[in-house]
């Protein structure tokens, strides 16, 4: 047995000893350990440097409210955690644990160096130390700042877990494991509501671990929980243990992150290692319990000072004594039990110090029962110890002065300083908080959620007050819904039931200005950091927080923020309310990135959508480029090909002879009902109610601000029926718009629509020989200019397949595109790809697309245009009917500054060297002009181009088209490039190309 | 984006002891929206059309989905889409309604077994329980619209639109192995 493991207490079974490292150096524990509780059985209370100061620290706490005991965890290759906390971390064999922030080790660490450097380091120190030189910022202070501060080492290995995600629906979710939440969840388990109990812990239970003296109703704690645990079971309650609820979102969404396999020797295959569940719960019961105060004094960080309660909870819950000769240091009687539970397991409990003049007679019998001096009215002014205590000092305390000081060896101090209601989640519901003058802290008011607190995180105290507030709330919350339930009243017997006071730093007869009397462990905030932010000009809370970083570090000040706020209350002279809280933000405890990614990492990551014809393009080399969600084929390299080579004979055999592009992407939307047409009208600049039966027509669709959104080719496929196309990208927005505007604004008109950009696969056909191409394959239609002429569309058949075959180029050949039901694209395509062989059909991605529709001058919406172009300004006044009576951007394009002179409409640019633009590069008029220029425009897409001979451009230029043949200049990091503004039309103005 | 994604086959499948997940065979799928005066549609069509959201109904093969206050999804072997359709034209003239045939814009996966439910709570933030037996809801899974079947307490359809079907296929089958494990 371990030196200060106490047998027959605590719940570990030290009949399974249990294997693990701590910096290199074996130990072993018992199952049911935590990394905490085994070292400190085996004396080890050194588990990690300060994170400022570098000062040696040990636990403080017991709980996931650990500040100072972080560590390293690790199992295997990826499997490696810093900032672990060591109360939390269950033993599991073989683990291996390495303290943090230390060179070269957790005994003899350099940075230690700080903590006598303490002067240079208080309270806003960055912005005092590091202002000058002004270069030295990057190259010398920040560096060294990020390579000092922190904790934990980033991991850098892939992580080989994996971690998942549920959503869980509940009528009642309640939030702690402990008497009032077990008594809630019993009261609120009738007529079958659906009942789920969550606790951070290992076990369920909560302060009924640490209080085994107890009985309720003639049962002992532990006994009355197990057969309690058992009935819940029975009763349908969902019991999840490992289970942080660790934000609490709008509607009683409240998330939670379950722990499933740290704490196992193996991992299990094909089993997640957190899992985040989404909960949607009609009522929450909030039973978080309260967090025990540090006292604040100098010296109160060092290894063996920790909380009371915590103390008692290693000794009742893991059988682990703290210390042998403890000295308890409190202002509530909440310690004094702890002090009695240490001497009757065997420790000599040096003096029990108490700040308060007065307790309770029963108190003082009970320690003088069992030897323990009582100090009352004392003050504690330092500790001793390098490594750890090994003394305190300690000073009476009479109508405000501090007598002389007396040493009391030891080799554990355990200090309360009262209990906090534990209010971030009910924080994270924007709920309000009152302060209470009794209880000197806050307690919940009132939220908007369907919430209530119970127990001790809304300030009764004691097990029997617990169970009988959660009883209550729990049959509450079942009434709100709509049950009939009443919560029972329980029996307890030794019961602990007490009271204190609340303190500021304590008082002392040194010099506070040199005290390091600790607030906040993690991030090394000292009360005399709190006083110097206030003197220098911090007047609210929240600009005290972020000057000394007090209640910032990653236990979001469950310890810090209640004796940060007294303290700085006393500094303003002002009542705590009047300076306020901080808020407390989700996560309550550290999430790990996992948990949050959830399934979506790797191949996971993100939707990646495919056309049928997709396999294809891989199976031949396609490389692809995402485009929205979906993944498309962006040019096919033959060997020894680069893009531009490919793109270049890709263009060439377009413009030769024939090409085949799959368009499946396009948005597809069916318009359908007797007021179609009427409803294209108002929504496209365009006018439809001329467009004949399988015709179709560039439409261009505009905010209601007279901007371009979006365009496409659109066929009239029956008198009620168009086909509409839009942008890839586009496809969801447009259909969302239009809905918008069909049941908001135009609910009258009989039109529906339908998406069928997955009903069918496109593929686009162009070149010369498109058409000789296509002819054999078509039923029910010749190819004729005379029977089916460019911007015609019709239901036939291709190739045996049903089909909507439409006659559009947006390249200036020859064009059709075929739609085919969509699980028949890879089919035709594949036929089409045959036949094609005889004129050298080759395939193209949407590189080759891009430059063929630009050297036409056809714009695409979101590259040639930035929600900010007019149909005017991209030269597209053709596009829009102005004689009907309304459309959605027709009032927008009448604004003053839209029809105002000199806006940026797209032009042409070849430039005179022939070299290609850059994409997004800005243009002057005056080269020679002084800096900063003034910009006119900038180039909006660029491209090498065989078909021209040389590079083109588009650009937006101010009044360009009012420019034609004027020169511009785009000056760039190496020269300045001349360019001539032409027409966006390079290749065949008069689209004789497009002729059969 | 290059790196070759997994390949999705249309019988693509995936099952443990607890789940099983296939992908239904090829059916005639319509989108049906209409509204006011529906009786004689329904005449026309040989079926009544739920006015619930989420109720179904069903007439030898074909089986009828409603999906919002004017909108009904239809489902059938291939051979009805014809039947269906000229049922619709025959009435178009006097009382108006949308039909588009979207049979090749969705794959169905059947999911069942006794962790089905379960398994859909992996990804459709839906109460699972609420959707009672015979019913169907459009909702969301994984991100991707889906419409849901519950055909019996542990048997599901779920239609996806093609281009998600392999993403949603993927978080289904690492359902299984984990529900598989978990049930271990």
């Amino acid at each position: 047995m371990s030196q200060y493991r106490v047998s027959g207490r605590g719940r570990v079974d030290t009949g399974k000893p249990v294997s693990f490292t701590f910096d290199g150096k074996r130990y072993t524990g018992a199952a049911g350990d935590t990394v905490a509780s085994a070292l400190l059985a085996h004396g080890v209370h050194l588990m990690g440097r300060s994170f400022k100061y570098h000062r040696p620290r040990g636990p403080v706490a017991a709980g996931s409210e650990e500040p100072n005991a972080l560590i390293g965890t690790r199992r295997g290759p990826g499997r490696f955690e810093p900032n672990t906390r060591a109360t939390v971390q269950e033993l599991r064999e073989g683990l291996e644990a390495t303290s943090q922030n230390k060179y070269p080790s957790l005994k003899w660490d350099i940075g230690a160096v700080n903590d006598a450097a303490y002067m240079l380091f208080s309270a806003g120190f960055y912005y005092k130390t590091f202002m000058w030189p002004k270069n030295f910022w990057h190259k010398v202070y920040e560096p060294f700042i990020r390579a000092a501060a922190g904790l934990g080492v980033a991991p850098c290995e892939e992580d080989p877990d994996h971690y998942a995600s549920r959503y869980l629906h509940c009528d009642v979710l309640i939030v702690g494991a402990g008497p009032s939440g077990l008594a809630a969840a019993r009261a609120a388990a009738v007529d079958g509501l659906k009942v789920v109990l969550v606790d951070e812990n290992a076990e369920a239970g909560g302060t009924l671990l640490s209080e085994p003296q107890a009985t309720i109703d003639g049962q002992p704690a532990w006994d009355w929980l197990a057969s309690e645990l058992e009935a819940l079971k029975a009763a349908g309650v969902k019991i999840m243990t490992r289970t942080t609820a660790i934000g609490y979102y709008h509607q009683n969404m409240i998330g939670l992150c379950e722990r499933l396999t740290d704490h196992l020797t193996d991992v299990p295959a094909d089993t997640p290692r957190e899992r985040m569940w989404r909960v949607r719960a009609g009522q929450v019961v909030l039973a978080q319990g309260a967090l025990e105060k540090p006292l604040v004094f100098h010296g109160n960080d060092r290894p063996g000072v920790m909380l009371a309660g915590s103390a008692q909870t290693f000794l009742n819950r893991y059988g682990v004594l703290v210390g042998k000769r403890p000295v308890v240091l409190t202002s509530h009687d909440s310690a004094w039990y702890a002090a009695f539970d240490l001497a009757d397991a065997g420790a000599k409990v040096q003096a029990i110090v108490d700040l308060r003049d007065h307790v309770h007679v029963d108190l003082l019998t009970e320690a003088q029962r069992r030897g323990i001096t009582a100090k009352l009215g004392y003050t504690a002014s330092a500790t001793s110890g390098r490594l750890r205590v090994s003394s305190i000092r300690v000073n009476p305390v009479k109508g405000g002065d501090v007598g002389t000081a007396e040493r009391i060896e030891c080799d554990a101090v355990l200090m309360s300083g009262g209990w906090t209601p534990s209010l971030h989640l009910f924080s994270h519901t924007k709920g309000t908080l009152a302060w209470d003058d009794d209880l000197t802290t806050f307690l919940p008011g009132k939220t908007p959620e369907d919430c209530v607190i119970a127990g001790a995180s809304r300030g009764p105290w004691g097990i029997a007050a617990a169970l009988n507030d959660g009883a209550e709330k729990g049959a509450a919350v079942a009434a709100a819904l709509g049950k009939s339930a009443s919560g029972k009243t329980f029996a307890v017997e030794a019961d602990r039931t007490g009271s204190g006071i609340t303190v500021k730093e304590l008082p002392t007869d040194r010099s506070p200005g040199k005290a390091k009397a600790f607030v906040d462990y993690q991030n090394d905030v000292t009360a005399k950091d709190l006083r110097l932010a206030v003197r220098e000009g911090m007047r609210s809370i929240e600009h005290v927080k972020r000057y000394t970083t007090n209640g910032m570090a990653t236990d979001q000040g469950k310890m810090s923020n209640i004796n940060g706020l007294n303290i700085a209350s006393d500094a303003l002279g002002k009542a705590q309310p009047k300076v306020g809280l901080t808020t407390f933000r989700p996560p309550y405890t550290p999430t790990s990135f996992g948990a949050f990614a959830g399934y979506h990492r790797g191949e996971h990551f993100e939707v990646t959508r495919k056309t049928q014809i997709d396999s294809w393009a891989e199976e031949n080399g396609a490389v692809f480029e995402p485009v929205g969600q979906w993944r498309r084929a962006w040019y096919f390299p033959q060997a020894g090909e680069d893009m531009d080579a490919a793109v270049g004979r890709e263009c060439r055999a377009v413009r030769e002879t024939l090409g085949m592009f799959d368009a499946s992407t396009l948005g597809k939307i069916e318009v359908v009902g007797p007021d179609a047409v009427e409803f294209m009208n108002r929504m496209y600049t365009n006018p439809w109610t001329k467009l004949a039966l399988g015709r179709c027509r560039y439409g261009l669709l505009c905010g209601d601000d007279g901007y371009i959104r979006d365009d496409g080719v659109i066929g009239r496929l029956g008198q009620d029926l168009f086909h509409v196309t839009t942008t890839t990208g586009g496809a969801a927005r447009v259909m969302n718009m239009m809905e918008d505007y069909l049941q908001t604004e135009w609910p009258d008109l009989n039109v529906w629509l339908t998406s069928t950009t997955e009903q069918w696969s496109t593929i686009a056909l162009n070149g010369p020989n498109a058409a000789k191409l296509l002819a054999p394959l078509v039923e029910g239609i010749e190819l004729t200019d005379e029977a089916f002429p460019h911007m015609s569309c019709l239901e036939c058949t291709v190739a045996g397949m049903p089909a909507r075959l439409f006659r559009v180029s947006f390249t200036g050949e020859i064009g059709f595109e075929v739609n085919v039901p969509a699980p028949m694209g890879r089919k035709l395509w594949e036929k089409l790809w045959e036949a094609g062989q005889q004129y050298g059909i080759t395939a193209y991605g949407t590189e080759t697309m891009h430059v063929l529709r630009a050297e036409k001058g056809y714009i695409i919406v979101g590259q040639d245009t930035d929600g900010t172009v007019t149909p005017y300004d991209a030269g597209m006044g053709w596009a829009v009917g102005k004689s009907k009576p309304d459309f959605v951007g027709k009032r927008g394009m009448a604004r003053p500054d839209l029809v105002a002179e000199g806006r940026k409409q797209l032009v042409g640019l070849l430039t005179e060297d022939r070299s290609k633009l850059e994409e997004g590069a800005q243009i002057v008029f005056d080269a020679d002009q002084p800096v900063p220029m003034k910009m006119v425009g900038h180039v909006t897409s660029a491209y090498h181009s065989d078909a021209v001979g040389q590079p083109i451009a588009l650009a937006l230029v101010e009044g360009g088209q009012g420019r034609m043949g004027e020169t511009v200049h785009i000056p760039m990091p190496d020269r300045t490039i001349a360019a001539t503004i032409t027409s966006t039309v390079f290749v065949d103005p008069e689209n004789t190309r497009l002729k059969i | 984006m290059n790196a070759p994604v997994p390949a999705f086959s249309t019988d693509a499948s995936a099952g443990t002891s607890v789940v099983r997940v296939t992908t239904a065979a090829p059916c005639a799928r319509l989108s049906l929206r209409a509204r006011g005066e529906l009786g004689p549609l329904e005449a026309a069509l040989g079926l009544d059309l739920p006015r619930r959201i989420g109720a179904r109904a069903e007439v030898g093969e074909t089986e009828v989905l409603c999906l919002g206050p004017d909108e009904w999804m239809l489902r059938g072997p291939e051979a009805v889409a014809p039947t269906i359709r000229a049922a619709c034209d025959e009435v178009y003239k006097t009382h108006p309604m949308s039909l588009v045939d979207v049979s090749g814009r969705e794959v169905t996966f059947v999911i069942e077994g006794t962790s089905a439910a379960e398994l859909l709570t992996l990804g459709c933030p839906r109460d699972i329980d609420r959707l009672a037996v015979g019913e169907g809801r459009r909702t969301v899974f994984d991100g991707a619209t889906v419409v849901l079947w519950r055909d019996a307490t542990d048997r599901f359809r779920m239609d996806v639109w093609h281009s998600f079907a392999p993403h949603v296929f993927d978080l289904l089958a690492t359902g299984c192995r984990e529900l598989a494990a978990e049930a271990a």
